[in-house]
Parts: structure tokens; C-alpha cells; sequence
């Protein structure tokens, strides 16, 4: 599975909208329907949860969306089909989407082999698949209609290793990684970096999604001695590291990659998270307006509920999308030529998202250093733990 | 008794244990080519399981089998049946799914040359291939062998020839006995070891199929007979061996067998009176 | 060194969590020679029903864990009779496909209730801490050990000196002599289902406690190391299961211990492999047993296929040729790539599974041996991709048969058990294999099918390209089935013993079966390697066996059109239903409980 990633917030800047308006009005006038999205996610399956997870940043987004007169005065609308992140089905939704007029442009998929999969059908069908959880280094790669939002682990891991060997003053590293691609390329970058900032990795270990019971793990960490350990992991199994850590008796300082920034994290975590240190894109507190509204949008849609990476990833791509299509217009090449002249669109994850055209990707995600303190998370004050 | 010299199957000492029940217990026995031996004796007495010894079924735990003179202790049942050995089972085991005809025609398999070429390690890919390819030598191989069953198959007039491309499971039970017993021909045996031939037959039945083994008796065919029916096992045999909790506990014509009275006291000792059907336990 | 000991504190006390579902599947599996694939999805339902107890009933712990045994048991009770009751006299593969299709309805069932999000499952338990080793454990750890040990000897002591111990082994060594001996089996079968149910579920809350953790995916990791620990201790042998589940821990422990963490599950499946090999009846069981005779099995359902006359076939197959010519969309064309793709998994599947009666769970392992050979050659030998697709069906074709060789000599479930391993196995070392494989990054830029130079790009090419590779695959399977060796093949199915007497080898024809049906599932994988363009260790999972299962037996076992049927079916109808996604996992545990319930020989029939 892939993942981390990020996107970005509608406002698109006032001169890229200008630039393209005279363009979008035209092709907008003709119809009262609303213009569509597709989707290829997991509503089933083991990754059902995300799936669930992008609907509500969707929502969210497309509810400011039409509240701010939509795009150029239609509505967006999204058609989410269900992959189950398995790439026989999202190969035959890329074709879907790609003999359907309608559909402008594509979001997703989750996994990197569902979305790599059906890669060469968007590019050989010229539509844009927009993968904002696609941290696998080849996932643009795959031709010009492939762009992405997901933060690059080439940016963030240093920023990561940056909190940990810098301003925690970490030297010995134990790094616990998911051994998925996502995993394994954080884990490759992370050392990187830690690395020419000085640190000393002891020991890395890779384990799989579904596993429960990290004790004996542990104990190798134990025995390489680390004064640091580094978790690119996910919230669940992060809280039950986090947890079997401290059963087991280690009690160095734990730095964690922003996937675990969740409430979900702190409730499986318990007691056992306290002091974790976490980079994370945004936070409850941050004073940027995007995150203000984000959060304060989700939490009076959702019952209150903390909204988390993911709801953040979907959120900022569904305002990248309507960003672009208010100056590529309803084509599909138009689009795709729009990516490369969005500027500074207003986004919780990277403040303010611009491709590089180059990589399609965006880079300069935000960072905050976290800490976990009396059980929320908080702007790490820069004390010792 | 002495060794025999043209002794086609000799036994010694064989001895198969389960946990600590004895089921077969260092049995002797020597059986000369053309010959006819009945094996009887109550139930669990060790007559199936002597037969799976002697097929390679199953491994004994001390004691020697020799067939022609050859040692083929522990061999593979495989092994065994190309030897020439075939058996059938008390419990009937045809192959449910497979018409009358596929299951005579297993009976050749052994017999298959033209698409079973004996050449080491690269045989069973080029069956794969001439399986696949079917030349006319694989053609002329199968169709001369379905003939030979349809043969075998009239041996049983009228009672399996209508049926051949009928699925096994579909047919009597007594035509089901009749269909292992034309498998166990179509391999054309030296020696033919028959576990409870007429179980499960009314009368007339059963005398059918004591014709059709005297018939195989005197073509010339060596026959291990498991029998329950006594009267059919004194017509037919040679000789009657006697087993009791695995142990031989007589030997000799039928007459001698019969009135011997440790084989009464076996038989009464166990309630049974060797005639009944004895379907149960296996 | 004192890391030892903590490597072994840690591997019982894992091995502890383990041994929990392992006594519910060995006491199961002692009366009724059912591997329960259910029984993770009982623990699943276990686990939420405590949470509603603790968190929103907020019940002290005792009455928690009555309430959740008892809402289990209940479960189990009506899994019993109306899952597998009427199955008694079916099939012997009937009741383990069902409880596989249970456990889709139960899991999904808890999926739509709860949503699938993790969610905490706060211990009731103290939190105090007692030193051991190097490290700690708590109260739970006790309660579980405590739970794990005491009711393996409660059932020991049930099985050797209660009445209804007494029946229920009598009707576990012999049923038939156990009904006429007047004891009432399907009580026996209730109260082992309800009392293995309740253990199932009290487990699935106290391992959620324990890791303060609970999701819908903690069902099938549960089943799977459950069914390791308990054939590992001898399948049916309750105090066996508690010594495989706490070796297993061991072994795992020790793994991460000497290789590192990711070579864990690569050292639970070994274990069970190795097992099955050198002692199938577990390593509690007397290594040599003959089977009695009377396993004549009818493990298949006597059928008569349906005769298609080739005529329709030959029209069917000319429809689909001139399909592309009229406008159909590329998604229609893309879906019948799938089903063509699937269709030749499935007709690999069909042979060893149905023709030669080895039940494959883990056939995905094909599809990965040829993907990723195929991808390699030609990615980094540069062999033209129509020869490299070839290549991986001959690598899956003699790969797939050797690793799969050691399963031949078993039997029956045991066959399934190992199959599934196999398959683990295989992607385990995938994942692992960095150099060849690149792990988990996976393989990616693999060029696109192309044949003589020409690159097969648009829809329809793939379409006819992979419609042609069917229906050869198809006719020489058909060839095959006519020939001896067909005949071969279907009397190993039926009855391996009296077929050994006859002189076939098993070895020699499951081999041969393997061979056959490796090349067309490593075909199969190999397309999909250059449609897909990239490939991961996750592409080929147990999702895509499960399915391919599903589609033999809807076929009918051993039928060719049938697989192919199956398969448009089953590729085609979740794409018509799309609308209702979120059910569709559901509505497919219920169609394969319908199906072996009621038309056990599928549609077609079995061959
Ligand atoms: N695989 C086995 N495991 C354990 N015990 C066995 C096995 N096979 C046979 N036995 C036991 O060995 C004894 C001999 O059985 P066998 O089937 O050879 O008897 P039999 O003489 O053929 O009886 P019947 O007339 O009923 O066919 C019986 O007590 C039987 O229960
Ligand atoms: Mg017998």
C-alpha cells in the first residue's frame, strides 16, 4: 500500500485564475450539470478505511467548493468506484473513466500497485490521474498525465531526520519501518539524511501491514542500543509499537513520520504515546487559515470529529482539482497543461501548492514539529522529554 | 511345508502391528503359479491387511514378501501392479466420477507403452506431449485397448456392456464389485488377490461370479481369495488358510480346514458364523 | 545471553495469543475433520461485541467476557446448523469451503456495522507491570496464558471423563459406529461448536485488550496462524495445539531474532510446511498410519456435466473474436481482459483442483512466479515480452510444481493447508528477496505485451491477444482431458489409493497436473505483469486464490468451460453491481454458501 500524501487547498492564487478565466468561462457556459471526477479508491477490502477517510475530505471540499460559486459557476461532483485497491479492478475502472466523456479527471488510487497498474490506460486515454496518496518514486514516472500531490519521501524524510538528529539531538537510530513501498522508500531516504546530519542508524527493521506482536522486534532495537527510535509507520501499528516499547522497558525518545498523525493514534496508543515526537504537515493549533478552515469545516461536518492525514490528503485534492479546472477548463489535455499553471494553490498540507513541473509533483510541504503531550498533540516547545 | 519351487508369492514371518494390536502376525504362506488359495477367518482377523501388504499399500513391520522369487518387501503398490500384481478392495473402490470404460481402461494403465515411453527423467514430460500431440501410435495404442475392455466388459454378458459410458457412481453395488474385477483383468495379472468378491450379492449374483473365477482359475491365473462364503470358498480353492487375530491358525484342503476345531472355536469365539455379511468394520 | 530469554519470554507469550484460536480449531477439528476458516471471524465478532460491552455498556470484566462467550456461542451454535449441518452428508470439500464463505459474511457483517477504522479496546485489567527478563508483562498476559492453558485442560479433562466427552470422541474417531452406538452427533457437534465459538470470541477480546486494538482484518491473521499453531501440534489433538501455538511463537521469535523481522511469517509457514512434510499428522500424532480403508471419498459431488455441443462453443468463442468490431466501450473490453486473465488461473485451478483433486489455496503463487519472471526477462535480459510471457508459464510451471511437490503426499484439508502456506511462502520471499525481486518497491516500467515486434497496446489487441491465449490454453486442456491422462488425473481425484494399486504414480501425474496448470496460471501472470506495468509482492494475494477457488467451483471442478464461465461471471457481475459496493464481499460469502449448499457441482458440473 502506498501512501502518504498530501494536497492542496482551492484558493488557487488570483493570477493563475485570471490567466485562464477567459478560456473557462467559455467552455463552463454550455452546461447546468455538474462537471465529474472519477475516483478509484477502496470502499472494500483491507483498505476499506481510506477509501472512507477521502470521501469526507471530498465532501468537505466540494461543500466550500459550491458555497464559493463553484467552478466558475458549475457544480463538481465526484464518481467514486471502488478498486478495493486491487489492480485488476482499478485497470478496468481506468478504462471506465477514460471512455467516459464525463469524466474530466482521475483521483487516486490508494495503492501504488492498483494505481501504477492502471497508469498506462490514463496515459495512453489522455486523462489526468491525479494520485494524491502516491508516494512510490515511479508513480509520475509513468507518463505526462500522471501528477501527484502526495508529499515526495525525498522531501519529508529529511525534515524527519532534521527533528530527530538535529533538534532532538538523536545519534544512535533504531528505524522501524512497514515494508511496503512506501516504507521501504521512506526508510531509504530517512537514513539518508539522518545520516548527513550526523546520526548513527543502529539497526532498521521492516515489518508487514498486518503484523500485531513487535516484542521480539524490540528486542533487537534493545540490543542495538539506540538512543532514538524512528517509526514510518501508520497509526495502528505505530500505537502498538509504541505501546510494546514501553512494555518491554525501552524508553528512549520515539520520532514518528507524520502517518501517524491521527486521533485514532492517540486513542490506540494510550498512555504508551506520551512524548512521542512526530513531524506532521499541519496541526490542531496551527494559525494558517487553510488549517483553521479545514478543521473547523470538518469538525462542524463530522460531528466533531479530529479530522487526520488522510481526510487532509483528499481534502487538498479535491481543492487542487477544482483549482485546475477553473483555468484548464473541461478538456482533458487542457487539463493536464493546467497542472503545470496552477500556482500557489492555498493547501493545509503544503500552505501553498505549486508542480514542479519537472517531477509532477509538489514540493515544500509544511512542517511542524509535534510532540504528544497529556494526550493531544501539541507544538513541540523545544524541551527535552 | 517346504519352500515351492515355482512358488509365485511366498510369505514369511510377515507381521504388520497397529499401536498394540497385532493385525497380522508373522504369517507364512507360499502360493504356486495356477494356484488358488482362500483366506478366511472372523472379522479383523488380518485378511485385508495381509492384502495390503502384499500390494504395497501398506509397509510391514517385520517378515519378507517374495514374488517370483524376488524380494519386493515395502516395494510401491505402482510398483507392484507393473509387477503384475492386482488386487480389489472389500469396500469397493471404483473411481465414482470415471465412466465403466475409464475405469477398466486404468486397469491398463499399466499396460501403456506407445505414450508412456521408458525413457529416464524427460518420460512423463513427453507423456505430457504425446498425450497432448496424440500420434497415431497413441491412437492405435488406446483404440486397441478400448476393444480389450469391451472384451473384458462381455465376460459380465449383459450387465455392464450397456453401461460402459455410464459414471461409476450411478451403477448397483454388485455392478460396481464387477467393474473392479474387470479393472483388475484389464491389467492382465499374474497374480490376482480378490478381497471379498461376492459381498453385498444375492444368490444368483454370487454364483455368477464363482463361475467367472473358476473360469479365471482355469485359464491358468494364480488367485488370493478373501471369502467369506464358505460354500463358494470350498468349490473354489486349492487350499484355505485360516487367520485368527492375525495369526494362521490352519492350513489345509477345505474339507480338513472346515472341521478342524480350532476353527470352529474361532469363528463361534467371535459370535460370526463366516456366512454372514460382514460389511461394518473395516 | 539474557536476549535469549527474552526472545523466548516474548515467543509464549505470542504463542500464547496463538494458542487461543488453535484449541477452538483443534476441537473442531477433532470432531468433525473440519479445518474451521471461520474461526478468526468468530474472534473478530468476539472482539467487537466486547467493545460494545466496554465501551458503550461499560460492563466489569467478568460479565464482559460472559457476555461475549455467550453472544459467541451463539454464533457458533447457528454456524452449526445452518452452515454446515446440512452439509454432513456432502462432499468432503463442501464444509471447508463453506466455513471459508462464513467467514466473508461474518467479517463483512462486522465491517458494516463497525465501520472498518481501528478501534481501542481498553483493558479492564490493572495496569500494573511484573519484571521478566529484560522486559515486563501484565496482567493480561496472565489471564490469557491462564485462558489458554486452563481451557485446553478443561477440555482434556471434558474429552477423557464427561459423557458428552466421551461421545463426542467416539464420534470423532468412527461417526457412523458412533450414531449406531446411539449417541446423538449433531449434539455433539452443537456443543463442540458453541464451546469452540466461545473460546474463539473470550480470545478475540482478550487479544483486542491486549493490544488495545481492534480491526476487521484481525480475522484472517488469526485464522491463519490459528490453523499454522494447529497442525503443527497434530490437527484434532487439543493439548497438541497449545504446544504447536507456543512453538510456533518460539520459532517466529527466534526468526526475527537470527534474520530479522521481516523473515517472520517466512519461519510460522516453513514450520508448517516442514511439518506437513515430515510428519502430516502433526508432531503429536504417530508418524506412520495407514488410512483405514474405508476413505473411498467422495470428494467431489457426483455429477453429470452439462454437455455443450462444440458448435455453441465455437459460436460463443466467434462472438467474443467479433466483439471488438462493434462499438463496445474499452471498460467492457478491459473487464473481459480481467475475466480472460482469471480464466486462465481458473483453468489451471480446475485441473489440480478439480481434476486431480488437490485443492489449491494458494494458486496466486503462479500468477507471481510468472509476473515477475516474465517482468524481469524482460526488463533486465531484454527478451522480446511474447518469449518472456512464455518464459514465466515455464518458470511457474516447473517452480510452482517443485515448491508444491512436498504437499503431494498428503491429503484431503491437509492438502489446502499446505497449498496456502506455499503461497505465503512465495510472496514472503518476494518481499524479501531484494536483489532479484526489489522487495517491496516492486517492479515497475515493465513494457507493454507486444508480439513480433508489434506492441499490443489499445484494448482491443490485449483483448484478442488474451482471448487467443485462452482458448488455446482451453483446447489443449480439453485435449488433455480426453487423453489417458485426463482419465489418470480424475482417478488420483477419486480415489488415490485404489489408483496407486493400478500403477499410477502420484507423484508422476500431480506433477505432470502442475506442470500443465503452472504454465497456464504463469501465463496468466505474465500478461498481467506487462498490462499492469507494475508489479509488488502484494499484486498476487490470497484475495485472488480465494476468487479463482470460487470460480471452480461455480464452473463445476475440472470443467473447462466451466472455469472459463466462472470466471466472466464472477469478473462481470461485481462490475454490473458496482452500485452496490460495499456489499459485494458480502453477497459473494453468501452466493458460495448458496452454491456448495445447493449445487455443490457448480453450474456446469464437475468432470
Ligand atoms: N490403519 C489401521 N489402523 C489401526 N488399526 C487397523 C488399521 N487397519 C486395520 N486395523 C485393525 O487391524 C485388524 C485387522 O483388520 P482387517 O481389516 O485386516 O481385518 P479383516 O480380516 O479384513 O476383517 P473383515 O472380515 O472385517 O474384513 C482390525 O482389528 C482392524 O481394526
Ligand atoms: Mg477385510
Amino acid at each position: 500500500m502506498s501512501n502518504i500524501d498530501r494536497r492542496t487547498l482551492v484558493k488557487g492564487s488570483l493570477a493563475a485564475m485570471m490567466a485562464g478565466a477567459a478560456f473557462s468561462r467559455a467552455a463552463f457556459a454550455q452546461s447546468s450539470e455538474p462537471i465529474l471526477l472519477g475516483v478509484s479508491g477502496p470502499l472494500t477490502g483491507p483498505n476499506a478505511q481510506y477509501g472512507a477517510q477521502w470521501k469526507q475530505g471530498f465532501d468537505l471540499a466540494l461543500d466550500e467548493i459550491h458555497a464559493a460559486g463553484g467552478i466558475n459557476g458549475r457544480k463538481l461532483a465526484y464518481q467514486f468506484e471502488d478498486s478495493q485497491s486491487d489492480p485488476r479492478q482499478s485497470v478496468a475502472i481506468a478504462q471506465k473513466f477514460v471512455s467516459d466523456p464525463r469524466i474530466v479527471m482521475e483521483l487516486g488510487d490508494f495503492s501504488s500497485p492498483a494505481s501504477m497498474a492502471a497508469s498506462p490506460i490514463y496515459q495512453r486515454g489522455g486523462l489526468v490521474q491525479f494520485g494524491f496518496t502516491n508516494s512510490h518514486p515511479d508513480f509520475t514516472k509513468g507518463g505526462d498525465f500522471m501528477w501527484s500531490t502526495s508529499v515526495s519521501q525525498a522531501d519529508e524524510q529529511p525534515l524527519l531526520a532534521s527533528y530527530a538528529v538535529k533538534r532532538l539531538g538523536l545519534k544512535k537510530l533504531a528505524v522501524l519501518h512497514l515494508n511496503t513501498d512506501w516504507g521501504r522508500t521512506s526508510r531509504d531516504h530517512f537514513v539518508k539524511a539522518a545520516k548527513e546530519y550526523g546520526a548513527e542508524i543502529a539497526v532498521t527493521e521492516g515489518y508487514i501491514a498486518e503484523e500485531r506482536d513487535f516484542r521480539s522486534t524490540l528486542v533487537r532495537v534493545r540490543d542495538a542500543n539506540p538512543d532514538g527510535l524512528i517509526l514510518i509507520s501508520y497509526y495502528s501499528d505505530g500505537a502498538l509499537i509504541a505501546r510494546q516499547a514501553r512494555q518491554v522497558g525501552l524508553k528512549q525518545t520515539i520520532c514518528a513520520a507524520s502517518s501517524v498523525y491521527s486521533p485514532k493514534f492517540l486513542e490506540l496508543g494510550g498512555e504508551a504515546v506520551e512524548d512521542v515526537h512526530l513531524g506532521t504537515r499541519y496541526f490542531p493549533e496551527d494559525p494558517r487559515p487553510e488549517v483553521k478552515k479545514f478543521i473547523a469545516g470538518f469538525k462542524a461536518k463530522y460531528n466533531g470529529q479530529e479530522p487526520d492525514a488522510f481526510n487532509a490528503y483528499s481534502y487538498d485534492a479535491m481543492n487542487m482539482a477544482a483549482a485546475v479546472l477553473k483555468i484548464g477548463g473541461i478538456d482533458r489535455r487542457t487539463i493536464r497543461d493546467a497542472f503545470a499553471k496552477v500556482k500557489d494553490v492555498s493547501s493545509v498540507i503544503f500552505g501553498q501548492a505549486t508542480f514542479d513541473v519537472e517531477s509532477r509533483r509538489v514540493k515544500g510541504a509544511m512542517n511542524a514539529e509535534l510532540v504528544v503531550r497529556k494526550g493531544q498533540f501539541a507544538l513541540w516547545d523545544g524541551k527535552p522529554t | 511345508m517346504g519352500e515351492h519351487l515355482d512358488s509365485m508369492l511366498s510369505l514369511r514371518g510377515l507381521t504388520r502391528r497397529f499401536g498394540g494390536l497385532t493385525a497380522v502376525d508373522a504369517i507364512d504362506l507360499d502360493l504356486a503359479k495356477g494356484e488358488l488359495i482362500s483366506i478366511i477367518g472372523p472379522n479383523g482377523a488380518g485378511k485385508t491387511t495381509l492384502f495390503n501388504l502384499v500390494t504395497g499399500l501398506d509397509r510391514p513391520d517385520a517378515g519378507t514378501v517374495r514374488f517370483e522369487g524376488q524380494d519386493i518387501t515395502g516395494l510401491s503398490p505402482e510398483r507392484l501392479a507393473a509387477e503384475g500384481i492386482a488386487r480389489t478392495f472389500q469396500l469397493g473402490r471404483v473411481f465414482g466420477n470415471l465412466s465403466v470404460m475409464d475405469n477398466v481402461l486404468i486397469g491398463a494403465h499399466t499396460r501403456l507403452r506407445a505414450v508412456k515411453p521408458a525413457v529416464p527423467v524427460i518420460g512423463p514430460l513427453l507423456e505430457l506431449g504425446l498425450a497432448l500431440l496424440r500420434p497415431s501410435s497413441v491412437k492405435a495404442e488406446e483404440e486397441r485397448l478400448r476393444e480389450e475392455v469391451k472384451a473384458i466388459l462381455a465376460r459380465f454378458g449383459e450387465r455392464l456392456l450397456p453401461r460402459i459410458d455410464q459414471p461409476a457412481y450411478s451403477l448397483s453395488y454388485a455392478n460396481r464389485r464387477r467393474v473392479e474385477i474387470a479393472r483388475a483383468l484389464a491389467l492382465k495379472p499374474r497374480l490376482l488377490l480378490l478381497d471379498e468378491p461376492t459381498a453385498g450379492m444375492n444368490p444368483t449374483e454370487t454364483a455368477e461370479m464363482q463361475a467367472l473365477v473358476a473360469e479365471l482359475k482355469a485359464k491358468g491365473l494364480t488367485i488370493l481369495l478373501i471369502e467369506h462364503k464358505l460354500e463358494m470358498v470350498m468349490r473354489l480353492s486349492d487350499r484355505v488358510i485360516v487367520m485368527d487375530e492375525g495369526k494362521k491358525i490352519a492350513e489345509g484342503r477345505g474339507e480338513e480346514v472346515r472341521s478342524d476345531p480350532k476353527v470352529i472355536e474361532a469363528y463361534l469365539g467371535h459370535g460370526l458364523t463366516g456366512t454372514a455379511e460382514q460389511e461394518s468394520a473395516a | 545471553m539474557s536476549s535469549w530469554l527474552d526472545y523466548t519470554i516474548n515467543g509464549l507469550i505470542v504463542g500464547n495469543v496463538y494458542a487461543l484460536v488453535a484449541v477452538g480449531l483443534a476441537l473442531i477439528f477433532g470432531v468433525s475433520r473440519l479445518i474451521n476458516f471461520a474461526q478468526g471471524s468468530i474472534y473478530l465478532v468476539g472482539a467487537y461485541i466486547g467493545w460494545v460491552a466496554v465501551v458503550q455498556l461499560h460492563t466489569p470484566l467478568p460479565l464482559t467476557i460472559i457476555v461475549v462467550a455467550a453472544a459467541a456461542a451463539l454464533v457458533g451454535l447457528i454456524i452449526e446448523r445452518f452452515g454446515l449441518r446440512p452439509l454432513q452428508n456432502s462432499v468432503r470439500i463442501a464444509p471447508l469451503l463453506a466455513t471459508i464463505g462464513i467467514s466473508f459474511v461474518l467479517d463483512q457483517l462486522v465491517m458494516l456495522t463497525f465501520s472498518p477504522n481501528p478501534r481501542a479496546l481498553p483493558s479492564q485489567l490493572p495496569d500494573v507491570r511484573f519484571q521478566l527478563g529484560g522486559g515486563t508483562i501484565g496482567p493480561l498476559d496472565l489471564l490469557i496464558a491462564g485462558v489458554g492453558i486452563t481451557s485446553a485442560l478443561l477440555l482434556f479433562v471434558f474429552l477423557r471423563y464427561s459423557k458428552l466427552g466421551w461421545a463426542v470422541r467416539a464420534a470423532s474417531q468412527d461417526r457412523d459406529a458412533a450414531m449406531q452406538m446411539g449417541v446423538d452427533v449433531n449434539r455433539v457437534n452443537q456443543a463442540v461448536f458453541g464451546i469452540a465459538a466461545a473460546l474463539g470470541g473470550v480470545s478475540g477480546m482478550l487479544v483486542g485488550m491486549y493490544y488495545n486494538q481492534i480491526d476487521t482484518a484481525m480475522s484472517l491473521q488469526a485464522t491463519l496462524k490459528g490453523v499454522v499453531a494447529e497442525v503443527v501440534g497434530g490437527a484434532g489433538n487439543v493439548p497438541g495445539a497449545v504446544i504447536g501455538s507456543l512453538l510456533l511463537g518460539l520459532v517466529e521469535s527466534y526468526g526475527v531474532a537470527v534474520f530479522g523481522t521481516s523473515y517472520r511469517n517466512l519461519f510460522a509457514f516453513l514450520l508448517l510446511v516442514v511439518v506437513l512434510v515430515l510428519r502430516p499428522n502433526g508432531l503429536f500424532a504417530s508418524a506412520r498410519q495407514a488410512p483405514p480403508e474405508p476413505l473411498t471419498g467422495t470428494f467431489i459431488a457426483p455429477s453429470r456435466p452439462v454437455r455443450i455441443p462444440r458448435w455453441a462453443l465455437a459460436v460463443a468463442a466467434a462472438g467474443f473474436a467479433i466483439l471488438p468490431l462493434f462499438p463496445v466501450s474499452f471498460y467492457v473490453l478491459q473487464t473481459l481482459i480481467n475475466a480472460w486473465l482469471l480464466g486462465m488461473l481458473a483453468l489451471s485451478l480446475t485441473l489440480v483442483a478439480g481434476t486431480i483433486g488437490q485443492v489449491s489455496l494458494g494458486h496466486a503463487a503462479l500468477l507471481a512466479i510468472g509476473a515477475y519472471t516474465s517482468a524481469l526477462l524482460s526488463l533486465a535480459l531484454s527478451v522480446p515480452v511474447g518469449l518472456a510471457v512464455i518464459g514465466g508459464g515455464l518458470m511457474s510451471a516447473a517452480l510452482g510444481t517443485l515448491l508444491i511437490s512436498p504437499s503431494f503426499r498428503l491429503r484431503g484439508h491437509y492438502v489446502s493447508i499446505a497449498t496456502l502456506a506455499i503461497g505465503e511462502i512465495v510472496s514472503l520471499v518476494i518481499l524479501n528477496w531484494e536483489s532479484v525481486t526489489r522487495g517491496p518497491i516492486g517492479i515497475s516500467g515493465i513494457p507493454p505485451l507486444s508480439l513480433f515486434g508489434y506492441d499490443l497496446i489499445s484494448p482491443s489487441s490485449v483483448y484478442w491477444f488474451s482471448l487467443a491465449v485462452i482458448v488455446v490454453l482451453a483446447l489443449l486442456q480439453g485435449r488433455l482431458l480426453t487423453s489417458h491422462l485426463g482419465r489418470s488425473f480424475r482417478a488420483i481425484r477419486d480415489d488415490d489409493i485404489a489408483a496407486r494399486a493400478y500403477g499410477l504414480s502420484l507423484n508422476r501425474y500431480k506433477s505432470l497436473a502442475f506442470i500443465f496448470g503452472g504454465f497456464a496460471a504463469g501465463v496468466s501472470g505474465g500478461i498481467a505483469a506487462h498490462l499492469y506495468s507494475y508489479i509488488n509482492h502484494e499484486t498476487f494475494n490470497t484475495q485472488q486464490s480465494i476468487l479463482a477457488l470460487t470460480v471452480v467451483i461455480l464452473g463445476g471442478l475440472g470443467n473447462v468451460v466451466g472455469a472459463i464461465v466462472g470466471s466472466v461471471a464472477l469478473v462481470g457481475l461485481p462490475e454490473v453491481f458496482r452500485i452496490a459496493a460495499e456489499y459485494r464481499i458480502l453477497i459473494y460469502g453468501i452466493v458460495l454458501l448458496l452454491l456448495v449448499r445447493f449445487r455443490p457441482q457448480g453450474l456446469l458440473g464437475t468432470i
